[in-house]
């Protein structure tokens, strides 16, 4: 792969996915050096998007794998299709040679690829998200071992499969626990926070470039305000901010108003222990006036 | 693969700041005998000019011996990684560190911490090993001067090195007070024979009570590692020197946090509290007993039978999350930890929809309907603190859990696991451990959360009679209330 810092910022730009130039560059040395790339951070910070966005770049396929608890190796890996074994074993009941079935049947026709064997297996370079690995058990976190070392998976009945084209591995994580120090050392990591104003300025106008600039800059520094605040659990996604712009545009308001926060307020904070925080510590006049603050009129 | 970076603005980095006395001919100090030497051996041929090398092994050296782990691996990846970029843009380097290198978030502020002062200009890191000589100085002297005051008639007392780094640094008062002291008893004209080891009980007595009173002043005296190369000490000592102000609050006693630390500290709660309850309430995924066919698993076996299902495989059922139930102790004793413990009450209550919790001193209380009513953490303290009637009071755990099995006896069952928060200081001791085993025998389990220092953990029965029922873990620190969840808190019986 002739890649260069130069064409992968570029290839961010063109799929609109706005970062800093230090994920840029760890996500460029995860790519040259063909190692994983562990991303960790808060809920809504883009990092599934990461894996979307780097299929987009490279044109190709995305293989993703949900993780949860007790994701094991066959939902994950491989599975025999018993079901036609079993068809074939009762055919040829009569008329087969036994070695012959037996070999027959173990063959590459009858398994059943899950994401990781057919990441491996692509007969072109993919992209595998591994997705949430914080919420898969310990014993499959270190069955990832072998598969992120190496880009190799033993199947006994078939042997050691090797991978075509090393594929472009992300891991995301929530830190809802701490994962095994073996997986972090095969990876490169990144921590990715929610962006600063001025980058979510950016964000929102690559995303919804209908909305106005004034009406742009209010709402990453009211999202901004609210995010701030400790009380409130789960603070508002990128993906959020983007929708409640959508829905600020779609209502023609080219300023933020308290009411229309009142109104649309339940697009960013989804559950009524925040909203009351919001209420009680913030306010939408406040959020209006603080978010107003420096911006012409 | 070649590297191109494509930022012109690159231009502007021209001054390599990474250059050392390495980089100009002068041979490194060996580090002999440590990881300094094997990690060294390990990274030949990446083809980085040696003196990069070493300055990135250097720097790997301090920031280990500073906690942060890396493995060898890491810091080969880092050199290759090195390659790939251009070194004059030193907001690169340290990225590109920091990616390989540190794989733990909580570990990004101390590593950037490190960076500024190991990669500093030659005139500031001179600064450093100035500051670190006369230091040394200061310390040799004032250990001189201990060894020669604390002597009794002309012969050096028998004291540790704790000892006399404690009289080293306790205020020139106090030093003055056991001076006059010593020099009385030495003019006494009569003395037993024994009087010499009565005379330093006395001694050590007294540096005892300034060493727990001094704390963390002292602290960086005594566990000072000496990393084997004084350029990496004086960067230690500034590092230490810019880490004071109260920024290190994961080493602190919870009960001294100052309140501007509050903040901070309560996100840190929050977030082990929630990494906690996650640690214990995952459910464990078969278990032995036999209840449905696993049709699946039944059909791939019977294959080797040619199809007939000769053995039958068996899906066991999935076990519950165990139910949580939290103990915790808000008498007299425990009221300077009163912050740590409705934050992690609080904490856990917001992430956990099933937990019972009870606060108790002389008598004990359910607070868990305070949080069902969604309020935020401030009201939901303060309705609780102004209606229960714990606060403060006496410990008397034996009554509290007698209580407690009166009151839900439904709820203490092989399922529920009991959280302890306590500094196991009570009245009536041995009725409180009949009682704790009682609870014992009905749970799965008890984890207790004890927020005296381990260090002093011998110093109390009590602390050892409930450590042979309950799963005991320290927390006095927000590090120990870290380490408590890389520990396996209990075992799957």
């Amino acid at each position: 792969m002739h890649l260069t810092l130069k064409d992968l910022r570029k290839g961010f730009e063109n799929v609109g996915y706005i970062c800093d130039e230090e994920t840029i560059l760890t996500v460029y040395l995860s790519l040259v050096l063909e190692k994983p790339i562990l991303i960790e951070g808060p809920p809504g910070v883009g990092k599934t998007e990461m894996g979307k966005v780097l299929s987009q770049i490279f044109d190709t396929e995305l293989i993703r794998l949900q993780c949860y608890e007790g994701l094991d190796e066959n939902k994950a890996l491989y599975e025999w299709n018993y079901q036609k074994q079993l068809l074939k074993i009762q055919i040829n009941r009569d008329n087969a040679e036994t070695n012959e079935l037996e070999n027959d049947l173990f063959s590459p026709e009858y398994l059943l690829e899950r994401p990781l064997l057919k990441a491996i297996q692509s007969p072109r370079k993919v992209v595998l998200l591994v997705d949430e690995i914080d919420k898969s058990d310990d014993e499959f976190e270190a069955f990832l071992f072998e598969l992120l070392s190496d880009f190799q998976v033993s199947v006994p009945e078939l042997g050691t499969i090797r991978a075509n084209h090393i594929p472009i591995v992300v891991l995301t994580s929530n830190s809802e626990r701490e994962l095994s120090d073996g997986l972090k050392r095969r990876c490169i990591f990144l921590y990715l926070d929610f962006p600063g104003i001025e980058r979510e300025v950016e964000i929102i106008r690559a995303k919804v470039p209908q909305a106005g600039e004034n009406l742009t800059k209010e709402i990453a520094k009211a999202v901004n305000l609210i995010r701030q605040n400790a009380e409130i659990r789960k603070k508002p996604s990128i993906a959020e901010t983007l929708d409640w712009t959508r829905a600020l545009v779609s209502l023609n308001k080219d300023r933020l108003q308290s009411s229309t926060i009142e109104l649309t307020l339940n697009l960013l904070l989804k559950n009524r222990a925040d909203q009351r925080v919001f209420h009680e510590q913030i306010g939408a006049k406040a959020l209006r006036e603080n978010s107003r603050a420096g911006i012409s009129r | 693969m070649y590297f191109d970076d494509g930022n012109d603005a690159n231009e502007e980095h021209k001054n390599y700041p990474f250059e050392n006395e390495h980089s100009k001919g002068r041979q490194k100090k060996a580090i002999s005998g440590s990881s300094y030497d094997r990690g060294r051996a390990n990274i030949s041929g990446t083809g980085l000019p040696d003196y990069l090398e070493n300055n990135v092994i250097r720097f790997v050296y301090l920031l280990r011996s500073a906690g942060i782990q890396i493995g060898s691996s890491e810091v080969i990846d880092a050199l290759h990684a090195l390659q790939l970029i251009p070194l004059t843009n030193k907001e690169y380097f340290k990225a590109t560190l920091k990616a390989t290198l540190i794989k733990k978030a909580s570990d990004q502020e101390l590593f950037a911490r490190y960076f500024v002062l190991f990669f500093a200009s030659p005139e500031t890191r001179k600064e450093f090993q100035e500051a670190r000589r006369e230091k040394l100085i200061e310390h040799r002297a004032r250990m001189e001067e201990a060894e020669k005051v604390l002597s009794f008639r002309g012969e050096r007392m028998d004291l540790s090195e704790t000892d006399k780094i404690v009289y080293a640094y306790m205020p020139a008062k106090e030093q003055k007070r056991l001076q006059d002291f010593l020099a009385m008893n030495e003019s006494r004209e009569t003395l037993e024979q024994d009087y010499r080891p009565f005379l330093e009980t006395i001694v050590k007595g007294r540096l005892g009570f300034w060493h727990k009173q001094l704390g963390r002043e002292i602290e960086e005296e005594l566990n000072q590692p000496d990393v084997g190369d004084e350029g990496l000490n004086a960067i230690r000592d500034a590092a230490a020197g810019a880490g004071r102000g109260g920024s290190n609050i994961l080493t602190e006693d919870m009960q001294n946090i100052a309140r501007k630390d509050l903040p901070r500290a309560t996100a840190i709660i929050r977030k082990m509290t929630r990494l906690l309850v996650y640690r214990i309430s995952r459910r464990y995924r078969y278990s032995k007993n036999r209840r449905k066919l696993d049709l699946r698993s039944t059909i791939r076996c019977s294959i080797q039978y040619g199809g007939t299902p000769f053995l039958l495989k068996y899906k066991s059922r999935r076990r519950k999350k165990p139910q949580l139930l939290l103990l915790c102790d808000v008498s007299g004793s425990m009221i300077r930890y009163t912050n740590f413990v409705l934050q992690f009450i609080y904490g856990l209550n917001t992430v956990v929809k099933r937990i019972e919790s009870f606060v108790f001193s002389e008598g004990l209380e359910r607070i868990t309907p305070y949080f069902q009513q969604g309020k935020n953490f401030d009201s939901t303290i303060e309705s609780i603190i102004k209606e229960s009637k714990q606060w403060g009071g006496g410990t008397s755990l034996d009554r509290a859990i007698k209580s407690l099995f009166n009151s839900c006896a439904e709820e203490l069952n092989r399922n529920t696991i009991v959280i302890i928060v306590s500094d196991t200081r009570t009245v009536r001791h041995r009725n409180a451990i009949k009682e704790v085993q009682r609870l014992r025998d009905e749970v799965k389990e008890i984890i207790w959360l004890n927020t005296l220092p381990q260090g002093d953990w011998d110093k109390y029965s009590s602390v050892q009679a409930f450590q042979k029922i309950a799963a005991m873990f320290p927390c006095n620190t927000l590090t120990d209330l870290e380490q408590v969840l890389g520990r396996k808190l209990f075992f799957d019986g």
